[in-house]
């Protein structure tokens, strides 16, 4: 089989390609392992800034580093691509930028109050992201259900449980390096992994297939079949934003996007929407069994 | 049918980077409450990757999936608060170390380095002027109490949780850090 052979070849560039990736993602491990807290003074600040300055360094050479990665056309790329027209590109990277340092101030924070600030931080940049890509209600209901209510109620917690000042298991870390090591190691495999899906899967199996009909790894005509009577049986409303996805208003007589949303939600997907509901239920009545427990030491001794 | 390849990639990158920190976080912090904030940051990450995944096959099943993690979260948040205000009220400190006792018993105890405490900061309460005219008798123990709120119920619970801190129940090494964050005060 030809395309095999195209495979193997592809696979070996691809790990060839990814080894700066790696190195740029080990560079900003060691970063993060110098801003967690492992128990400096508050003068010795010298390891944590020069920590803040590898990752942003790192983070800033992998959004920039060059990439000869297209391997069917030899396009100069990014690791973070340039995209199409409709979108500025500066906004995507700016946000996810944001939200990548705001996530690693989150968890090399000493003070659980800046963390929980930082996450919202987090949220924020992230909603802008599911914007981007036309997900409105998401992008709502994250700035509602996390921003608005998970953290005012995690900073109510932190109230009423933080000593006062930073506290000493605050200041520690538990085994910094192998934890730096590990994620360092599965963010790695995880950019590997798709940098392969991404570019080798879909180049083979789709090549060129952008818009219409079904996949070309829909060989079996039975699943064909299947695929082309699915597509044509749904309302246009439920096939999701469109392949127009950069524009903002789509010129196809889509629906709006909630109505499509909900569509989707509440006919494909009911019994789902059920099962959640329950699930919520059960945690908030579980959450009331738990948090309203009488004084604790004098239930159990051990 | 299918989106852009680019974007897909991009959303991939960020999602993957933002999971790994909240592992990084979830391993090593030790703080109750950032561990579970770590949880909720690896959640997010999954959902860029979910919603980047919909962008791309351009159906809505991204979304839905990313709606229900975000339902989950909620959920998780529930339960996991409530468990943090039931593990506080029990060991007075949110140090996870505290419960280490739930470890398997051939596994070695952590043992907490040595750590300064000089340079924690007194904590510094706003100082509000008193405004109008005070009642006579309460006047002193008035200006005595405008250090806020929060400087009130924190003493209250230092107060209660030292008169509650009974038979030890936790065993030396996490007796020690929690003798050591109540110096803090």
């Amino acid at each position: 089989m030809p395309e095999t052979v195209e495979q193997t070849s592809l696979v070996l560039r691809m790990s060839v390609i990814l080894l700066p990736v790696l190195l740029f993602l080990a560079v900003g491990g060691v970063g993060v392992y110098l801003m967690l807290p492992r128990g400096q003074t508050r003068r010795q600040a010298g390891p944590r800034i020069g920590g803040g300055l590898l990752a942003v360094v790192s983070v800033a050479l992998l959004s920039l580093m060059p990439l000869p990665v297209d391997l069917k056309q030899q396009i100069t790329e990014h690791v973070l691509r340039p995209l199409p027209e409709g979108t500025s590109c500066t906004v995507f990277h700016g946000l996810a930028f944001v939200s990548v340092a705001a996530a690693v101030m989150m968890i090399t924070s000493r003070n659980p109050v800046y963390s929980a600030l930082w996450f919202a931080l987090v949220l924020l940049s992230n909603s802008a992201l599911y914007l981007l890509q036309r997900a409105e209600f998401l992008a709502a209901a994250t700035v509602i259900v996390y921003a608005g209510a998970i953290i005012v109620t995690f900073l109510f917690v932190i109230m009423l449980a933080q000593p006062m000042g930073t506290a000493s298991y605050d200041r520690l870390s538990r085994e910094p390096l192998l934890a730096c090591i590990t994620g360092t190691l599965l963010s790695g495999a995880l950019v590997a992994s798709m940098f392969y899906a991404v570019n080798v899967e879909i180049q083979i199996a789709e090549p060129g297939d952008k818009l219409g009909g079904p996949p070309a790894w829909a060989s079996n005509k039975l699943v064909q079949d299947q695929l082309v009577r699915s597509f044509e049986s749904r309302d246009v409303s439920l096939r999701g934003p469109a392949a127009t996805s950069w524009r903002l208003h789509g010129d196809q007589g889509e629906k709006p996007h909630v109505l499509g949303l909900g569509q989707t939600l509440f006919l494909e997907h009911y019994v789902s929407i059920e099962v959640i509901g329950m699930l919520l239920l059960a945690a908030v009545a579980g959450a009331v069994l738990i948090a309203t427990q009488p004084e604790a030491g004098k239930v159990t001794g051990g | 049918m299918y989106g852009d390849v680019a974007a897909l990639n991009n959303y991939l990158v960020v999602g993957a980077i933002l999971f790994s920190l909240g592992l990084i976080g979830f391993v090593a912090r030790r703080n109750l409450i950032v561990m579970f904030l770590c949880a909720e940051l690896m959640l997010q990450g999954v959902s860029v990757t979910l919603v980047g995944f919909g962008a791309y096959r351009s159906t809505w099943s991204g979304q839905v999936f990313a709606i229900f993690s975000l339902a989950l979260a909620a959920a998780e948040a529930a339960i996991a608060l409530a468990l943090i205000v039931m593990l506080f009220r029990r060991g007075h400190s949110l140090d996870v170390s505290l419960w280490q006792d739930l470890r398997d018993p051939d596994q070695p105890a952590v043992v907490d380095e040595k750590v300064s405490d000089e340079d924690i900061p007194e904590p510094e309460w706003p100082h509000l002027t008193v405004a109008g005219r005070a009642p006579a008798e309460h006047a002193a123990a008035k200006v005595e109490g405008t250090g806020g709120e929060n400087g009130e119920m924190l003493q209250n619970s230092q107060r209660s949780s030292a008169s509650r801190s009974g038979p030890n129940r936790v065993h030396g090494v996490a007796g020690a850090s929690r003798g050591v964050t109540h110096d803090d005060h």
